[in-house]
């Protein structure tokens, strides 16, 4: 009987939390401060300025990717995950596409874009390069040679370039299986004199992201500095409040969206000046820049970064994460409660690996959910059970204090501590299920492991809502219902299991709080129906198996029904 | 400070999702009551952990029954 109470009590915190939560952090930061565009001086070394985008600060010339791509000589990428090509003008990788992935669910959809070349609607792109003094450094129209036509994981590619007054610039590329690149960048000097040069490595994107950055969700600028993650920035913070500074040993930084990340990762050996930033013409951008080094006559020097370009897979994240990128699999913002949403992300994933179906993993989680939780269940009902021996007692204490309520409730409790007896779970079985049920929330919203992944006939994708609703008469008619009218047909299931269980419930004696369950269920149908399916399907499963246990659970002990339990509420 | 936040989720929780849900309490006064107390009388960090206690304490194989703060 407390089984639903649990479930209310977690979804009602959870709307709390996401509603209210959104509420409230949109209000406390209102996007009305003049923007400040004030670079913070470097240090002895004129900082960088990689922002410098030339096309993209006039957007007149935004052309189609394909006319883009067809103008500057370039480099193919292809490994097992991606796609695309480097640009040589400028050494950008600008080009990819991540082919395990698709845009929709829709047979002839495109894979995801995740880099577009400057000059194209979208731009977002890395760059490598050096700032320095006294010598040319390669700029943005600087046209490398390249070492071979294509970068694959078996084959690194080296660009080069001189600059004519001694001094040639290599970038070593290569790319692993997964979505790392490595980007050597060497600085050979053959000159008379020493040099300084200052290595950089940046990500610009053209716009902000399209996915919505919330109190549940991080999503825009992102980076570990000194160890510790940083998601305190949207891209509205970076136009209201003006660039951010940053120092910081090794750690990583880039643009994450929902499923996506873009990460630079410095040599965790050296210094960076880390930087969130708008570009001139309005982009966004992030970067480093390591020390500058100093290349005596005769001398090379180099500097390993790395770039991440990819989805992020929680498995992947953490292998990078053990091999030396430190933290990075806190681009997924899991939040306070990452240390409970771990395990249950991994007990989900790992039932998906073993029944090959989202869906029936997710009900697979619900039952391990249940049996963990059913002595406790049992325990409450032998507890009912056992107060049959105390009926007469308790009759006896009703007819002292009919007119005194509180003294009544006392002397109960007081009965049932001398006789080691009490019908009431109390109140830890329910906050227990909260973080379970929220933990199952954020992982259908966060985890790209769960995108595009069916369960069974209509249910195409367990992280979007129930797409079938009988408001259009399940699509026959030539309209889209507006999402809070959308009633699917998974959420309309959910009110009804609710109200059967319910019914099993003995009836509050109170008479508003009896008009309250009545209403709840179709209540909660509708608060449900915008949220993610497995969310849905997981509650769905829940009421059922409750349904099952209540009735298994009555049948063992049959005393446990007629016993006045709602008379020794107190609240 | 902090203690009076604490006490301002607490009653927050008897005017809210307490009030919805079906009794459970197995104690007197309930754990929301029972934190309330706490914080006023000890503080944000004694008080909560008293609440805390408590709340460790309210399951089936917990206590029962009369339970002030101590």
């Amino acid at each position: 009987m407390n089984d639903h109470r649990n479930m209310i009590l977690a979804i009602v915190l959870s709307a709390i939390i996401l509603f209210g939560w959104g509420f409230v952090t949109e209000h406390y930061f209102p996007t009305a401060t003049a923007p400040s565009t004030k670079v913070v001086e470097g240090k002895q070394v004129a900082l960088p300025q990689p922002g410098a985008d030339p096309s993209a600060d006039a957007p007149v010339a935004i052309r189609s990717r394909e006319a883009v791509l067809a103008e500057t000589p370039r480099v193919a990428i292809q490994t097992p995950r991606l796609e695309g090509s480097i640009n040589l003008t400028g050494a950008r990788i600008d080009d990819l596409v991540l082919t395990t992935y698709r845009e929709s669910l829709a047979k002839d959809s495109p894979p995801i874009r995740l880099l577009s070349p400057s000059g194209t609607s979208n731009a977002y792109f890395a760059g490598f390069g050096w700032t320095a003094q006294g010598v040319a450094a390669p700029a943005a129209d600087t046209v490398w040679q390249a070492s071979g036509n294509r970068l694959t994981p078996t084959t690194p590619v080296t660009l080069s370039w001189d600059n004519g007054q001694g001094q040639r610039f290599e970038i070593r590329f290569s790319v692993d299986d997964g979505y790392m690149f490595t980007a050597d960048q060497k600085v050979i000097n053959t000159g008379n004199g020493a040099i300084a040069a200052r290595p950089y490595a940046l990500v610009s994107r053209a716009s902000a992201s399209q996915d919505p950055d919330s109190w549940t969700m991080h999503v825009g600028p992102v980076g570990v500095f000194n160890g510790a993650a940083n998601y305190d920035f949207g891209y509205d913070d970076i136009i209201d409040e003006g660039d951010q500074n940053f120092t910081s040993r090794g750690g990583w930084l880039g643009f994450t969206d929902k499923y996506w990340l873009t990460a630079l990762v410095a040599d965790q050996g050296s210094n960076v000046d880390a930087s969130f930033r708008r570009g001139p013409s309005g982009s966004f951008q992030t970067d480093f820049a390591a020390a500058p080094a100093i290349v005596p006559a005769g001398k090379a020097v180099s500097y390993q970064s790395r770039f991440f370009a990819g989805a992020k897979e929680v498995q992947l994240l953490e292998k990078y994460t053990d091999a030396g990128v430190p933290r990075l699999d806190k681009a997924i913002d899991w939040g306070w409660f990452e240390w409970f949403m771990k395990p249950i992300f991994s007990l989900l994933n790992w039932l998906y690996d073993v029944i090959g179906n989202f869906g029936l993993a997710i009900i697979g989680l619900t039952l391990i959910v249940r049996i963990l939780m059913f002595p406790i269940a049992q325990k409450q009902f032998r507890s009912m059970a056992g107060m049959r021996v105390l009926q007469p007692k308790m009759k006896a204490l009703q007819d002292r204090y009919k007119d005194d309520k509180p003294k009544l409730q006392q002397e109960m409790l007081k009965l049932y501590q001398e006789e080691k007896v009490n019908p009431m779970a109390g109140c830890l079985p329910i906050l227990i299920q909260i973080p379970i049920f929220y933990a199952l929330y954020k992982v259908l919203m966060l985890a790209v492991e769960m995108r595009h992944k069916p369960f069974f006939l209509w249910i195409k994708d367990l992280s979007a809502h129930d797409p079938l609703t009988p408001v259009n008469l399940f699509g026959y008619l030539p309209f889209t219902p507006p999402t809070f009218l959308a009633l699917g047909v998974l959420p309309i299931i959910l009110g009804i299991t609710m109200w059967l269980q319910f019914k099993l419930n003995p009836p509050p004696m109170d008479p508003v709080q009896k008009q309250v369950f009545a209403l709840m269920p179709w209540v909660f149908m509708f608060i449900m129906a915008p949220f993610a399916v497995g969310l849905i399907i997981y509650w769905i499963t829940n009421n059922i198996l409750t349904i099952a246990q209540q009735k298994w659970l009555y049948s063992r002990h049959p005393g446990a029904l007629d016993q006045p339990v709602a008379k020794a509420e107190t609240k | 400070m902090i203690a009076k936040l604490l006490i301002l989720i607490a009653k927050g929780w008897q005017r809210g999702p307490s009030l919805i849900l079906p009794p459970s309490c197995r104690f007197q006064p309930s754990c929301s009551a029972y934190a309330i107390t706490a914080l006023g009388r000890y503080g944000a960090l004694r008080g909560s952990w008293l609440a805390a206690r408590r709340l460790l304490r309210c399951h089936p194989w917990g206590g029962s029954g009369y339970d002030p703060v101590p």
